[in-house]
């Protein structure tokens, strides 16, 4: 029998359609880097150019093509943001799940341990071990999703506690599911509209994180990444000569990815209200 | 062998706070015993502990005194596979109609996970979900739909359907139809008598109702302030 | 009683309201039409889903925006299904009074009851805030209610003294018409019986007519002086209380009061329909033991030969 027809989907706004496509469009830039970049981004060329059609946003301090520094650039920034903000939505989903269905000590230990992540400063933790350790991309999305699950971790508690109480949790237990089975298949689908917004701004934090860090100069030098690129836009004479085709477009790229993912996020939260209210 | 659940000595005490310890008795000295084929009624206001009393019974909550016995043993020592017997035999129905299914899941889907539950083969479930629909008196078109597209009544009869895919010797019945249309509830009442004659259930019958349960329940005790006493 | 020379004050005229949804059309109310009398009470009963609160919100026009309404509601000579929203306030507000189901949730927690009591004086009236917190006093005193409740807030109360409070802040305005949507629905049994005498106490009191819009056949038995009885979207038999509950004609009242404790829980076979893909014809012959070929046909409100004024009795089936 086709099930489809009865879920009730509303249909999507102008704005979510418009960040949907723009979320995507970064996604397959960063995808298809080599096909759509004009050249390889560590070929050099004369240094400092201004725009032309060869080069498209010019050529930075060491010749590099800045438009296809700009979008190989993606990749990195791409992966930090989805890297940490998935890290940090699993761990934190994982506890969240278990303190609030177990109760009890289980949810003491948990929660203490979530408190203590809490008390970290987490940026100036982040710039201390991105200065100390060696400085890789990787290392810094890794820290940040070992930091940022506190509050997911709180928000799905305090859903789960609310969720276990339901009639549909008590006929699960009676009716003998595993622990397991009520939490991941009973307690999680409710939840997911909870998460799913953190997630994507989660995304958005570590991306603008990341552009921070290597702003202030202690991301990875080798890699290029949109806040590398503004750094070096920055200490090698892009600000100072207003070669604005050099930090503008990585800065706007930043800001134009946030926008979507959290436009997404609101448009999600705002259908799942209706979709309540339907009901 | 006849199944047996009994209630020895039931005692509940809540307790909060983690330096000012403050102590809430609900349940004190509560013995009970439910036979196959009877019901016996429970009645008491909102908050007199008829629900924790239920949820006892049922294994869904420790007491803090005295035991429960399922075949004349101690649910809390009971081996694993006695206790997934006991699991399976004694079942409890829910209040809210519409919270006793995950909203997030279609009928079909709620139904196939108890079948699963039982290592039916897959092949079966399709016969399985259209048989219980229909010995619940339920429409097929409903396997599509979601808990919070039908009613009540419909939510609370799949419930029932799911619960009696495992065969229970004993059903805690929570309110079963307080949140019910007077029609839908007149139809619970009589489908829960049928089964009770067909398959010799032995109910706990959780009401406030006391039309309810002078219909349904051969014998009657009131719940107030934690004692249980028969009423007069 | 002798209300058979009471003047009619609410018309309600072949009233359909239907709304699209991605299912399909749902027809929620299907011609109804009744008068309410000054004076008197008239009790709207039916099963969840049978479409009597959509009257009312359709009365009061507070229906969602995709509601399609047809028909008249007539209030002082006016067909106020069509006033703006402007008129429509002042009459919701001072002449025609709501008491909604959950109390606790019509009142807003952070507001001293006193001032919420007093608001409708204000914004209706013009009556000062100081004067009409005192106004609002005084009509607390008279529902029977404390002093001090006045600076209270509603959390600090039982599910039932917000009910009063609702229903004080209802009837502060003196309106013509109130209009209960299950005023029980969801409270526990003496909870529910404190609401039912409550509304007695108005009705018996304040000389306004009652509108009772209710799935609880027992409080409508208590309350009302006629009663009509709704079945999926229509009013499929109206008439005094007396001739309703001790002479059914409707094969579908018959049925629900048999269904009552005292009658030992008769089932009716079958379920309501959706009001998507209802039966044609009558709503209910799917499920009636009496149908017959006719029953396939759409059968008319009738009056009863005999009846009229408010003992007058209709019923919409083909065995009339």
């Amino acid at each position: 029998m086709n099930c489809r027809h009865i879920k009730n989907r509303l249909l999507p706004t102008n704005t979510s359609l418009c960040s949907l496509v723009l979320f995507l469009s970064f996604l397959l830039m960063a995808l298809l880097a080599p096909v759509i970049a004009p050249y390889d981004p560590y070929i050099r060329f004369e240094p400092y150019r201004s725009p032309s059609l060869e080069h498209l946003l010019g050529t930075n301090d060491l010749g590099n093509d800045i438009f296809s520094e700009l979008i190989y650039s993606s990749r990195v920034s791409l992966i930090v943001g989805f890297g940490a903000a998935l890290m940090a939505t699993i761990i934190g989903t994982v506890i969240g799940l278990f303190a609030g269905y177990f109760k009890g000590t289980p949810d003491e230990i948990l929660m203490g341990i979530t408190d203590i992540f809490l008390m970290i400063p987490q940026i100036p933790l982040i710039i201390i071990l991105a200065a100390f350790l060696m400085p890789s991309f990787y290392l810094i999305a890794l820290i940040m999703g070992s930091l940022w699950w506190t509050s997911t971790a709180r928000v799905v508690r305090s859903k789960a506690l609310q969720i276990r109480e339901t009639s549909f949790v008590e006929a699960a237990r009676s009716l003998g599911f595993s622990d397991m089975h009520i939490i991941f298949s009973d307690i999680l689908p409710n939840i997911v509209h909870v998460i799913t917004p953190k997630f994507l701004m989660a995304i958005a934090s570590a991306m603008i994180a990341e552009s921070s860090i290597s702003f202030l100069g202690l991301g990875d030098p080798t890699a290029k990444s949109w806040g590398m690129m503004i750094n070096f836009a920055f200490i090698r004479g892009g600000f100072i000569n207003d070669y604005w085709w050099w930090y503008l477009p990585p800065g706007i790229c930043i800001t134009l990815f946030v926008l979507s993912v959290v436009l997404i996020s609101y448009a999600f939260e705002e259908s799942e209200e209706a979709a309540l209210r339907i009901e | 062998m006849l199944a047996s659940l009994k209630a020895v000595g039931i005692g509940k005490v809540y307790e909060s706070g983690l330096i000012f310890k403050s102590q809430k008795t609900i349940l004190q000295n509560i013995s009970l015993e439910l036979e196959e084929g009877q019901t016996l009624g429970l009645m008491g206001v909102s908050g007199s502990g008829k629900t924790t009393l239920g949820k006892i019974l049922a294994g869904l909550e420790r007491p803090t005194a005295g035991r429960v016995l399922f075949g004349g043993k101690d649910i809390q020592r009971l081996h694993k596979k006695e206790f997934t017997l006991f699991r399976r035999q004694v079942q409890m129905v829910f209040q809210d109609p519409e919270g006793s299914l995950n909203p997030r899941k279609s009928i079909e889907e709620a139904i196939h996970d108890v079948l699963g539950l039982l290592k039916i083969p897959k092949g079966e479930w399709r016969e399985r979900s259209l048989d219980l629909l229909e010995t619940m008196g339920l429409s097929d078109e409903l396997l599509c739909r979601y808990p919070g597209q039908i009613s009540g009544g419909q939510n609370q009869r799949v419930a029932l359907g799911r619960v009696l895919l495992l065969n229970p010797r004993f059903m805690i019945l929570d309110e079963p139809t307080s949140a019910l249309d007077l029609s839908v509830q007149a139809q619970m009442l009589s489908l829960l008598k049928d089964l009770q004659r067909d398959r010799g259930l032995g109910y706990l019958l959780i009401s406030h109702q006391s039309d309810v349960v002078k219909y349904m329940a051969h014998e009657i005790f009131i719940l107030e302030e934690g004692r249980m006493k028969p009423m007069s | 009683m002798s209300s058979s020379k009471k003047r009619p004050i609410l018309g309600v005229d072949e009233l359909s309201v239907s709304f699209q949804t991605s299912l399909g059309e749902v027809l929620a109310a299907d011609e109804v039409s009744f008068r309410l009398h000054e004076d008197e009470t008239l009790a709207l009963v039916g099963e969840t889903g049978c479409g009597k609160s959509v009257v009312a919100s359709s009365i009061l026009q507070l229906l969602p925006k995709n509601a399609e309404v047809h028909g008249q509601v007539v209030f002082e000579g006016r067909d106020i299904l069509r006033s703006d929203e402007r008129e429509m306030s002042h009459i919701r507000g001072s002449k025609i009074a709501v008491i909604f189901q959950n109390p606790s949730m019509s009142l807003n927690p952070i507001i001293r009851v006193g001032e919420q009591v007093a608001e409708p004086l204000q914004v209706h009236r013009g009556i000062p805030r100081h004067r009409s917190v005192q106004m609002a006093l005084d009509h607390l005193n008279r529902m029977g209610l404390r002093g001090d409740t006045a600076i209270m807030y509603p959390f600090q109360f039982s599910g039932g003294m917000n009910q009063r409070v609702m229903i004080a802040t209802s009837m502060i305005l003196s309106p013509q018409i109130i209009i209960a949507d299950e005023p029980t629905k969801g409270l526990d049994d003496a909870l529910a019986r404190d609401v039912v005498s409550e509304v007695m106490k108005i009705r018996d009191s304040s000389g306004a007519a009652l509108l009772l819009i209710t799935h609880d056949l027992q409080m409508a038995r208590d309350v009302s002086d006629r009663v009509a009885v709704m079945y999926c979207g229509q009013i499929v038999e109206m008439g005094s209380r007396d001739d309703i509950f001790e002479n059914p004609q409707h094969p579908y009242t018959a049925a629900l009061l048999n269904c009552l404790p005292e009658k030992g829980f008769q089932p009716i076979p079958g379920s309501s329909p959706s009001m998507i893909h209802s039966p044609d014809g009558c709503k209910f012959h799917p499920r009636c033991q009496k149908r017959f070929e006719r029953c396939r046909l759409r059968p008319p409100m009738e009056v009863l030969a005999g009846t009229k004024g408010a003992s007058e009795r209709q019923v919409r089936c083909w065995l009339r």
